[in-house]
């Protein structure tokens, strides 16, 4: 019996052992000065594998996990603020960024790189603890052909949307990363009014997913659901065409209204009490290289920060950027979220 | 319901192959028929045959003159007993002996009162406050067979009862069984591989 | 009366789950909850917010238990009591829903009723009832087959109907299985999230795992969340205590059974009607699953299987890596939870069963709570096991340790312990003695045990999500990921990787159930 156990563990240590040694540890002697650096980021993170070899000829040995969704990422930062469970962190968002930056989870460092970002981004620092890395818009899509065939005109502002709401479906704020985005973008609209637009939604019968994947995959009309319009990305509709099955479609069904944006800027900092902050910096850098912003597109649909950054063609062909994005500041998203969170449940409970 | 008693018309019993030849027989009320044989030689399956657990290969069986072939076991009036006492353990031992009685539409108070009567006749009232589980073998036995004839079944079925018992119980227990279904008279099937056991209770034996 | 025939060389074993318990549950725990304590953490548990969601939550528990009962009870029968061919397949089937990533159940069950039932509780309900009918048809069932069936044939001739027998003599004898099955369902439906999200109605928080989602992952709010947990935990324990005054002690007759032959006609038509029942029940919902991986806006393809072998993919990992990873973490799941459910099982024959009860604290504490815990434990500092691969192994295996409790505690108590002194007497060393007695039921629970913590870690997100690297994400990950991404092939890659984790799991059961009941009837 002891014998049996002592099988076991030893099994058990090998097994361990195999699966630790796959792809982190350097190459003894041909890289004798590789450091190691560590990044925590949320699950949508995706970049070519170059990045991550590039560094490594740098002398960076980049070991990314990712942590749940960038809520979960921030939450899991300031639950370890001071005693950082990585080097640098990769995707907490603007409407979150207050709330970890005051609770001391960053240090301060801006990259140099981000000379070279938009206009936009240049001073957008978030008190200098961070240096924005992408930007991305949430919008309504809608189904034109759904619309084309029902004859039936698409709605092109925000004022529109409750005459048409029993077409729409928007995810939960509450659980839901673009459902709170599109809450905040009436926010931004209609200002202290917003409760009123949202109880015009309700009575024009508009339907609550509790998740992006359920709205857009089960009750968007292109995956066979009833609801021609819905809260997704701006850039949905040229990962249509880049996912497709079909070579030959070269252009979206959906397309994106203008109006309803609210937009979403993704940030990276080095981490306070991080074992290897200098480490840390240079990767920062990195992401802000040309190479890097350029690759960043097709990765995680969204928009590389470097002005000079070339965009794939779906991308300038389907996507206009959009020009007038909503947004809040950040402190006040950070004082609000939760009696807005609570005032849009009894909205739509009544 | 007059106890007419139980009869069998060339009846065959098997399951995919026959057990038996054709047998006929019957017993009426006062009367126990021994079936002695062998293990394996079909004496339980006769029993769950009977009871309609399982259908034969061939003939009829009667109850008086109703033929019961297609009648489901709850609607056949036979009181059953086996090898083991099998009390319910969630009931006590009242509601144990009043169980078929509630089954036929008696009151809770009706079974209770009834049950008392037959837990007295079976010589065992100062212990009614008892759980099942902790009756000596004797004991349950007296119970199980209370059980059995409590709404006055038209046959009686004994599978080897008792035989986990030792000796002196089990023949203590089965005179008091033959004293007892005699003086209800209620007609009684009993199945057994032991000859003495057969000579001490029959009235008549079958034996195949 | 069991701890008589232990041998002494193995009555110090109950340390090694012990250390293990506290090392990595109840260290986690602690520490997560002495960071986010803070005062508001009591204004939110006196305040009647929580305990309205902690009620509704209740309601909604108490009718999946009831659907989920009414459902898998006559399944159990069906499985439990009779042999015929197919039942191996039917128990494994049975119990894919419990393993399947909830994100799959939710989205099959969407597609389903998408369009005849709104979201809300009733979708909640069915779905819940469907993730544990094999939580009833298990737990039951093994009870049920070691129920002495002349019980009910005597009820018969005493005049009660079918339906009588069921409810005066059947349900009352399954008593004590029932009431945990029913505990069990109603701890997982109290402690739901994914179904919860995808199938509410989309307005207010109706578990208490979702306040914890909302207060952690966009308010910030750790007090609250705090809270939230403590109030899981003191409803989930409650609920035991509950479950152990309704259960009976009585003393049962030791008897396995042969499962029946199907031989009238009556009862081949039961088990017949009962099994295709439950099939098209289990496959219904995910049947849309299959047929997404197998079609396209331009019809049927193969398109997406073949992708999956080429790894065209490699924008979001490699499949085929996805799905080596999963199986070979499974199988390091299931080697730390056969060592930890058989040194439990032989702590609860040693009479120390505090172990046990420790053991039974992850159906308190979401997967989530759990791998929030463990990642701010052990992956910093001179505690850095992240990089080791470890720690979702062993979160996997903390996960599935109740189960393997619940499986093999009543296993061990069926064997009879004179066994153990007929080999001493014969002149057996007392550790050989012991493996005599007790070892092929013992082997028999812990390869079932492994092998059902294998299957749930093969489908469990939770944890996964929190502990994964970037680059090697699990199977439910990879799925949970594709399915946030727009595109045809992102939803039909998620699709064939489902379906490709039911197999799985299938195959996976079948093996084990194979193996565990070999070894347990042939004691």
């Amino acid at each position: 019996m002891t014998r049996f156990i002592a099988v076991g563990l030893t099994g058990l240590l090998a097994l361990t052992a195999c699966s630790s040694t796959t792809d982190s540890t350097p190459i003894a002697g041909s890289e004798p000065q590789l450091q190691t650096v560590r990044m925590i980021t949320h699950e949508s993170f995706a970049l070519s594998p170059s990045f991550v070899a590039n560094l490594r000829e740098q002398g960076i040995d980049l070991q990314i996990t990712s942590t749940g969704d960038a809520g979960t990422l921030t939450a899991s930062a300031i639950l370890a603020a001071g005693e950082p469970t990585a080097d640098l962190l990769f995707g907490i968002d603007n409407t979150l960024a207050t709330r970890a930056t005051g609770e001391g989870v960053f240090d301060t460092y801006t990259s140099p790189e981000l000379a070279n970002a938009l206009p936009e981004f240049l001073q957008d620092t978030q008190g200098g603890f961070l240096t924005p890395i992408d930007f991305g818009d949430v919008c309504i899509n809608s189904d034109d052909t759904w619309f084309e065939q029902n004859e039936v005109s698409i709605p092109t502002t925000l004022e529109q949307l409750p005459e048409v709401a029993n077409l729409l479906v928007v995810e939960d704020p509450a659980t839901s990363s673009p459902g709170l985005a599109f809450l905040l973008a009436t926010v931004a609209r209609f200002g202290d009014n917003w409760p009123a637009y949202w109880e015009a939604l309700r009575d024009g019968g508009v339907a609550v997913a509790g998740s992006w994947t359920d709205a857009y995959y089960s009750q968007f009309t292109p995956s066979g659901g009833d609801r021609p319009l819905v809260v997704s990305y701006a850039t949905s509709p040229a990962a249509e065409v880049v996912f497709s099955e079909d070579a030959s479609v070269t252009e979206p069904a959906t397309s994106v209204l203008a109006d309803s944006c609210y937009r979403q800027v993704e940030y990276a900092g080095v981490l306070a009490g991080s074992e290897n902050p200098a480490g840390a910096q240079q990767v920062i850098d990195a992401l802000l290289t040309r190479e890097v912003q350029e690759d960043i597109p097709l990765n995680m649909f969204v928009y590389p920060v470097r002005a000079d950054a070339t965009l794939p063609a779906v991308f300038t062909d389907f996507t206009p950027i959009i020009s007038r994005s909503a947004s809040l500041p950040p402190e006040q998203v950070g004082e609000q979220l939760a009696s807005l969170l609570d005032t849009w449940g009894t909205v739509m409970n009544r | 319901m007059i106890n007419a008693g139980l009869r069998a018309h060339d009846l065959v019993i098997g399951y995919e192959q026959p057990l038996t030849p054709a047998l006929n027989f019957s017993v009426g009320p006062g009367e126990i028929l021994v079936v002695v044989g062998e293990s394996g030689c079909g004496k339980s399956t006769l029993l769950s045959t009977l009871a309609g657990i399982t259908a034969p290969i061939g003939g009829e069986i009667y109850r008086g003159e109703q033929s019961l072939s297609g009648v489901p076991i709850h609607k056949r009036n036979i009181g059953l007993v086996f090898q083991d006492p099998l009390l319910f353990p969630h009931l006590s031992l009242i509601d144990n002996i009043g169980y078929s009685l509630r089954a036929s539409g008696k009151s809770r108070d009706a079974a209770r009162a009834r049950a008392t009567e037959l837990l007295e006749w079976v010589g065992l009232s100062e212990i009614a406050g008892q759980k099942t589980w902790e009756l000596s073998g004797g004991q349950a036995g007296r119970v199980a067979l209370a059980r059995a004839i409590a709404a006055k079944p038209a046959v009686l079925l004994l599978d080897e009862p008792y035989s986990a018992l030792d000796s002196p119980t089990r023949l203590r227990l089965l005179a008091d069984v033959k004293d007892l279904v005699t003086r209800a008279g209620i007609p009684t099937i009993h199945v057994t591989h032991d000859h003495g056991e057969a000579q001490l209770l029959a009235t008549r034996t079958l034996t195949w | 009366m069991l701890a008589k025939h232990l041998p002494r060389s193995l009555k110090w074993l109950w340390a090694l789950p012990a250390l293990l318990l506290v090392t990595f549950l109840i260290y986690p725990l602690v520490r997560l909850a002495t960071t986010a304590w803070s005062s508001d953490t009591l204004n939110a548990l006196t305040s009647s917010t929580l305990w309205q969601v902690a009620l509704l939550a209740s309601v909604q528990a108490l009718l999946s238990v009831g659907l989920a009962l009414i459902i898998g009870i006559p399944i159990a029968r069906v499985l439990f009591t009779y042999q015929f061919p197919g039942r191996g397949f039917m128990l494994a089937l049975v119990t894919v829903p419990f393993v399947l990533p909830t994100v799959v159940v939710a989205l099959g069950f969407r597609s389903l009723f998408g369009n005849a039932i709104p979201n809300g509780l009733i979708l909640v309900v069915l779905a819940h009832a469907y993730i544990n009918i094999a939580v009833v048809v298990r737990l039951i069932g093994a009870q049920w087959s070691t129920l002495d069936r002349r019980m009910e044939v005597i009820a018969a001739t005493l005049g009660a109907s079918p339906l009588r027998v069921l409810t005066s003599i059947t349900l009352p004898a399954l008593r004590n299985s029932i009431v945990l099955a029913g505990s069990v369902v109603f701890i997982f439906s109290f402690s739901s999230l994914g179904i919860v999200v995808v199938l509410g109605d989309g307005s207010g928080t109706r578990t208490l795992e979702q306040v914890l989602l909302r207060s952690t992952s966009v308010l910030l709010d750790f007090p609250t969340a705090l809270a939230a947990a403590i109030l899981q935990l003191i409803v989930v324990s409650l609920v035991f205590v509950i479950s152990a005054r309704m259960s009976r002690n009585e003393p049962r007759a030791k008897v396995v059974l042969e499962r029946a032959q199907l031989r009238s006609r009556k009862a081949a038509i039961v088990v017949a009607v009962t099994c295709l029942a439950a099939f098209v029940l289990v496959v219904g919902p995910i049947a849309s699953i299959f047929w997404a991986s197998i079609s396209s806006s331009g019809g049927l393809t193969s398109q997406w299987w073949s992708d999956l072998v080429s790894a065209q993919n490699t924008r979001i990992g490699s499949p085929v890596a996805a799905l080596g990873r999963s199986i070979s973490l499974a199988l390091v799941t299931a080697v730390i939870a056969a060592i930890l459910g058989g040194a439990i099982a032989i702590a609860v024959m040693s009479k120390k069963g505090i172990v046990a009860t420790l053991a039974l604290i992850p159906l308190g504490v979401s997967a989530v709570t759990l791998g929030f815990g463990i990642l701010l434990a052990f992956s910093r500092g001179s505690f850095d096991l992240r990089g080791t691969g470890t720690l979702i192994p062993i979160t996997h295996a903390l996960i599935a340790v109740p189960i393997v409790v619940a499986v093999a505690t009543p296993a061990l108590r069926n064997v009879d312990p004179r066994r153990y002194f007929v080999a001493l007497s014969l002149g057996a060393a007392p550790l050989r003695a012991w493996w005599t007695a007790f070892g092929t039921v013992f082997s028999g629970v812990i390869l079932a045990a492994g092998g059902l913590a294998a299957a749930v870690s093969l489908g469990e997100f939770g944890a996964a999500t929190l502990l994964s690297r970037t680059d090697s994400p699990t199977v439910p990950v990879q799925i949970a990921r594709l399915l946030s991404k727009p595109g045809e092939s992102a939803f039909a890659t998620a699709a064939v990787l489902s379906v490709i984790l039911v197999v799985l799991t299938m195959s996976l059961l079948l093996v084990v159930d194979r193996i565990a009941a070999r070894r347990v009837l042939h004691d």
